[in-house]
């Protein structure tokens, strides 16, 4: 009791000023209020900066915008006609939106399971395993932006590797560049029953191996974190019940890390948006030069569409996804 | 086991003893050893991975090697067909004519302010952020949490034209354009009705500012997950010896997490490094030099030549070697902290 009331005077002279007003704040009360302190420049930026933006956006999305002389610009509502326009008078954007989304969706699997596939590997012990992980992360940072954008259009690489090598994703996809032909893996498939589209998928997904990989990177880091929190003991116990190592890679490891495989997959597709070879956002930036409001409604479908295809993925994987505890 | 194979301890002096055991004999180990089929399981599976691995590594260092290779040659090597990767006349004028004609040192020291004062600004308002949503529970933190996810997901691409609008006529619910306009005839408090803040470092600046700017929403996560691993035992100490939540978090909790804020700050510095969608957007008039400007071929060097078009594509190479060059650095110096801090940030846990 004494102990308390020593506590009670101690505060600075601030605290006791907020105390004559309100009576004695609770700690919970103050705690509150020191954490909307925190976050209070999120706040601010959020509501004069971000939360008008993305209602301007949609604004524009819908409107043609006057540029006044002296400073300042006038918008007039015009409904959807952008939109239409964009849809009906404008030629290629609908298959470019087609073939984007589409390229998306097939992209999707192959780098979650080719960044999985790699952290399995990468998580044995081996000589050079830090040399490896710190190779496949070089593209996370060297490889974004500007250099992607360089890279979009190099015609050095294709040149140098046209004796017959690997297809480096410089859209030139000559017959002699590819790594394998769709005959090599036909001869392989001959006597399963695989469909063509899956067969030019694979062949597809091999031969633009570059930009998978140059993707994968902080999707393997996430994978190779999630495959080292998992216990040893759930190994061992496997081991001791006489599992083999595919057993216990499906049945153990895929669970445990299939929360993190939602993580990845989520994380995957808002990437693809920032990419350089995302053909459906640098069509939106081709318009952006010659029809700023036309290139918003774009960005706007685009943006939905991609909304839809996150909350599809996200609900089914999500319907497969094991938690093991309860969240903190 | 049985007698013969018992071992024979004889006492050579005083102080030691000789123990002699059969061993099995030096073959017979090795055959066991490396003739098991299991072993041969794994040297197979170990062959295969280290196959993979070098092959994948090479596919992503290779086009650092040809944009190295490419940068050193001259017009001659590349009409010389035979010239594939090794230039058989090696010259450094490409580099020569970046640095000097397109204005290289002026960009470099303009975007290492930028990137810098972006990376210091986001990561301290970052991790400022993300201690609020750690380890403060008020009401609507969830929401505001929800916000802090969409603007990682909705991405400024697709922001672009308001992204530039905004700052173009930059204006506070219309408070400027209010007192600029006049609130009525003749009653003009400021002189402007908005604020022109392109073309300047500004809106980059107030974006870091307010977490908005390139994948904070990603740095906040970072760091929010990263503070809810700190026990709360440590703030709750340093409250009972009388700090109060501001003192706490500057002088106890920041000095903790100074290696997950030199991860959030390597990543910033790095992107905006060679950020070219901001630059674009931003600084339409180009009056202020950034590394996407320096890329373009120098007027001294012609390329009207049968193989131009290669040689066009092997200066841009260099340049964007000349604009990487320093991010190599950071990388050989910090990809401990770039790797482990992804794998810290319990991203997972």
């Amino acid at each position: 009791m004494n102990s308390e009331a020593k506590l009670q005077k101690a505060p600075s002279t601030k605290n006791v000023a907020i105390r004559k007003k309100k009576k004695a704040s609770s700690l919970d009360a103050r705690k509150a209020r020191a954490g909307w302190l925190f976050v209070l420049p999120f706040i601010i930026g959020f509501v004069i900066i971000y939360a008008p933006i993305v209602y301007d956006s949609l604004i524009y999305s819908f409107a043609k915008i006057n540029v006044v002389a002296g400073g300042g610009f006038t918008l007039t509502w015009v409904g959807l006609s952008n939109y239409q326009e964009a849809l009906f008078v404008d030629v290629s954007f609908v298959q470019t939106l087609v073939t984007g989304i589409k390229q998306l969706v097939f992209d999707i699997p192959a780098i979650v399971i080719f960044s999985l596939f790699m952290a399995v590997i990468l998580n044995e012990k081996m000589i050079g395993r830090a040399a490896f992980r710190a190779i496949f992360f070089i593209p996370v940072i060297l490889s974004t932006g500007l250099i992607d954008k360089i890279d979009q259009d190099n015609q050095m690489l294709s040149y140098m590797e046209n004796t017959g090598s690997v297809d480096l994703g410089d859209g030139g996809a000559s017959q002699t560049t590819q790594i394998i032909t769709s005959l090599d893996i036909q001869n392989l498939f001959k006597d399963m029953a695989i469909g063509t589209e899956l067969l030019t998928y694979v062949v597809g997904i091999v031969n633009d191996i570059y930009n998978v990989v140059n993707r994968s990177g902080v999707q393997l880091l996430i994978f190779l974190a999630a495959l080292q929190s998992i216990s040893p003991a759930i190994y061992e116990s496997c081991a001791i019940d006489g599992a083999t190592q595919w057993e216990i890679f499906w049945k153990v490891t895929l669970p445990m890390i299939s929360p993190m495989i939602l993580v990845n997959t989520v994380y995957t597709i808002i990437d693809s948006f920032t990419s350089a070879s995302n053909t459906v956002m640098s069509y939106i930036e081709k318009t952006y030069e010659s029809s700023t409001v036309l290139s918003s409604s774009m960005a706007w479908m685009y943006f939905i569409l991609v909304m839809v295809i996150i909350a599809a993925v996200g609900g089914i994987i999500s319907a497969f996804t094991f938690y093991q505890r309860q969240e903190r | 086991m049985n007698a013969q194979n018992a071992p024979k301890v004889t006492k050579e002096t005083k102080n030691s003893i000789r123990v002699e055991f059969e061993r099995t004999s030096l073959r017979e180990r090795l055959r066991i050893k490396y003739l098991s089929p299991s072993f041969l399981v794994s040297a197979v599976w170990w062959l295969f991975r280290f196959i993979l691995l070098v092959g994948l590594a090479y596919i992503v260092l290779l086009p650092f090697f040809s944009k190295i290779a490419g940068s050193f040659m001259s017009p001659e090597d590349f009409i010389d067909v035979s010239v594939k990767y090794i230039p058989k006349y090696p010259t450094l004028h490409q580099y020569k004519a970046i640095l000097t004609e397109n204005n290289y040192w002026l960009a470099f020291i303009n975007t290492l302010t930028l990137s810098l004062a972006a990376a210091f600004i986001q990561t301290f308002v970052c991790a400022f952020i993300g201690y609020g949503f750690a380890k403060f529970k008020f009401k609507g933190s969830g929401l505001l949490f929800l916000l802090v996810i969409l603007t990682m997901i909705i991405p400024h691409q697709t922001l672009r034209l308001s992204l530039f609008m905004k700052f173009r006529y930059f204006d506070i619910f219309g408070i400027f354009n209010l007192l600029g306009g006049g609130i009525s005839d003749g009653l003009k408090i400021l002189p402007f009705t908005s604020l022109e803040l392109t073309n300047s470092f500004w809106p980059i600046v107030l974006m870091s500012l307010s977490g908005l700017a390139y994948k904070n929403g990603l740095y906040i996560f970072m760091m929010r997950q990263f503070y809810r691993g700190v026990p709360d035992e440590l703030e709750e100490s340093a409250y009972l010896d009388g700090c109060n939540t501001m003192m706490t978090y500057f002088r106890i909790i920041l000095p903790l997490s100074v290696p997950m804020m030199v991860t959030i700050f390597l990543f910033a510095f790095c992107w905006q490094w060679t950020d070219s969608f901001y630059t674009e957007v931003f600084f339409p008039s180009m009056n202020i030099t950034m590394m996407p400007d320096i890329v373009k071929v120098p007027k001294s060097i012609d390329t009207a030549f049968a193989a131009g078009d290669l040689y066009e594509s092997a200066i841009k190479n260099t340049c964007g070697l000349t604009i990487i060059v320093p991010l190599i650095f950071i990388y050989l110096f910090g990809q401990r902290f770039l790797v482990q801090g992804i794998e810290r940030s319990g991203i997972v846990g």
